[in-house]
């Protein structure tokens, strides 16, 4: 089993684990992986991934009119910070 | 009590009754997120099939102007500023919505303990587990303080905890009922559902809950019919499958087993034409890993945007890169991130072969196993559970065990293949309820109801209730 850097995933994905957690983590990949060897005893040769439960077509391309818009109040209700209309954050670019 | 029993009675004083009833209860319980006031709804009700009957909703279901937290701290301050399609039909119908309810965070677990809130207590027995994700929901109609309560499921969510509070859980087909407004976790799995005392009452809620919307476009355009005229049918007509793997990993002397095959041997004693299948034994091990990937994978995506810039609880930082970073550290428990891990790990370009995808494609061998005996069929029966709800600080001590694996996860095939499945009470392991679970082809939701009728008419097991708040 290749050698997992848990804090470097959790960092991929914006957020930090403790020391405390990593344990209970690495608790979970082990399960993880057994079960992962459940889905290898399955022949798969040949099948094609399901992504949804049906394969019939429910969406379609529709006209493109005016149909609803959310008011801009509305939008920003939740926002932390906003500013003439927009989400406010720090300046990324330095 | 019934939905129509509901409408015998004052309905005002009742909306105002379960009001106060979940307020207390919620003391003894830890269901509820927010209460929510009814007077307004009432002087504004429309006159619908629901007119002032109350119910509340789980808090991952979109109220405009009401908290909707998803029991997660990321989002403790998050106001919709939209309704649900669920939510606005039931306006529609006059229902009165009393209160928003705890679920798992994010609706990641089974046990509603994840909750930010705390543990949502089952009203059987308070040491005991709700079950998850839909909790709150499930205890608000098992303690008898709404006759209705919608919730979501995902991998069992409404199916298992309506089994472990002793009532009727409903997941339609998928696309049945719209996700329009719902906070998702794992979008091919998610579906919308709810919980009711009996069958009839479940019948009357998919003629209000289901139809298209435009506004999800996963949402099916098959017509909505008028179920609860629909219920009666003849049993001799009706072929069951009993679906022998989960059978084989119980205790033979167990409560779930015994009471189940009570059902089936009235079943057939009525005129029921019964045959147990056993799929392939290393197909149903599979099943909870096949779930567990997929599910984490897609919730990984879903929720990348909790990042505390547009909405929710915000966590301060130096850049931007900090406040998305102490934002989801502080944001989210211990639980979902492990989940998030494990999704991430899934989605990483050099694991997707072997994990996502392989996944994916188990989870298509599985549907094509269990359609190609359901289709000569009109149902597959098991118990929804091995015993009646874990203790509040009781584990599975082994989570690679025939019971675990397939006994406790066999319902999460509804989702993977999107058919209609439902819950009903079928006896007690001890004090604590036990459910059965029909699951039935795509869009038969008719047959479902039909064979849930049949098995609620052998049991004589509805409108059973646990009531902690007693008169007001």
């Amino acid at each position: 089993m290749k050698e997992i850097n848990y804090k470097e995933l959790a960092n991929n994905l914006m957020f930090e684990i403790s020391d405390d957690e990593i344990s209970e983590v690495q608790t979970e990949f082990e399960v993880l992986f057994k079960q992962i060897e459940l889905l290898n005893k399955i022949d798969t040769q040949n099948t094609l991934e399901m992504v949804y439960p049906f394969e019939f077509e429910t969406s379609y391309l529709r006209s493109d009119d005016h149909i609803r818009t959310m008011d801009l109040a509305d939008v920003l209700s939740n926002a932390p910070k906003t500013k003439q209309g927009h989400f406010v954050v720090p300046k990324v670019v330095k | 009590m019934s939905i129509k029993q509901y409408q015998n009675l004052n309905l005002d004083q009742v909306c105002e009754e379960s009001y106060l009833k979940n307020k207390q209860a919620h003391n003894v319980l830890n269901h509820c997120v927010t209460l929510v006031d009814v007077k307004q709804q009432l002087k504004e009700a429309k006159a619908g099939k629901l007119y002032k009957i109350p119910y509340a909703l789980k808090d991952n279901i979109s109220t405009k102007g009401i908290l909707t937290t998803a029991c997660s701290n990321i989002l403790d301050n998050y106001v919709a500023p939209y309704d649900a399609t669920v939510y606005q039909k039931l306006k529609e119908a006059g229902a009165i919505l009393v209160a928003k309810t705890s679920m798992d965070e994010l609706a990641m677990g089974g046990s509603n303990k994840t909750a930010n809130i705390g543990p949502c207590l089952n009203p059987y027995d308070l040491n005991c587990i709700s079950g998850g994700s839909s909790g709150g929901s499930a205890v608000s109609v098992a303690a008898n303080l709404v006759p209705f309560a919608l919730g979501t499921d995902t991998g069992d969510s409404i199916r298992k905890p309506a089994s472990f509070c002793g009532i009727v859980g409903v997941k339609p087909s998928y696309g049945r009922i719209s996700r329009y407004g719902v906070i998702p976790y794992a979008s091919s799995l998610d579906h919308v559902g709810y919980f009711c005392q009996n069958v009839y009452d479940a019948s009357v809620l998919l003629e209000v809950l289901a139809g298209r919307d435009d506004k999800d476009l996963t949402s099916n355009t098959k017509p909505v019919l008028e179920y609860s005229k629909l219920l009666e049918s003849d049993i001799k007509d009706k072929k069951i499958l009993v679906f022998k793997n989960v059978l084989d990993a119980l205790d033979p002397s167990s409560s779930a087993y015994q009471a189940f095959y009570q059902i089936v041997n009235q079943l057939k004693e009525k005129g029921a034409t019964i045959k147990e299948v056993s799929f392939d034994q290393d197909l149903m091990r599979a099943l909870f890993p096949t779930y567990y990937i997929i599910a984490n994978c897609e919730a990984t995506a879903n929720h990348a945007n909790l990042d505390g810039l547009r909405f929710g609880h915000q966590v301060s930082g130096s850049d931007i890169f900090e406040i998305i970073k102490n934002t989801r550290s502080q944001g989210f428990g211990t639980f979902v991130k492990k989940r998030f891990l494990v999704g991430s790990y899934g989605l990483y370009q050099e694991n997707q072969e072997a994990v996502l995808r392989k996944a994916q494609k188990v989870r298509r061998k599985i549907v094509e196993a269990v359609l190609a005996e359901l289709k000569d069929y009109d149902c597959l029966i098991a118990p929804a559970s091995a015993k009646g709800a874990l203790g509040l600080n009781e584990v599975c001590d082994d989570t690679l065990s025939d019971q675990y694996l397939i006994v406790e996860n066999h319902m999460v095939i509804g989702n993977f293949a999107g058919l209609p499945s439902m819950t009903i009470p079928m006896g007690y392991d001890s004090h604590m309820p036990l459910g059965i679970n029909i699951t039935c082809n795509a869009f038969d939701e008719v047959g479902m109801f039909q064979i849930a009728q049949i098995i609620e008419d052998i049991t004589g097991l509805k409108d059973l209730k646990k009531e902690v708040v007693h008169g007001l």
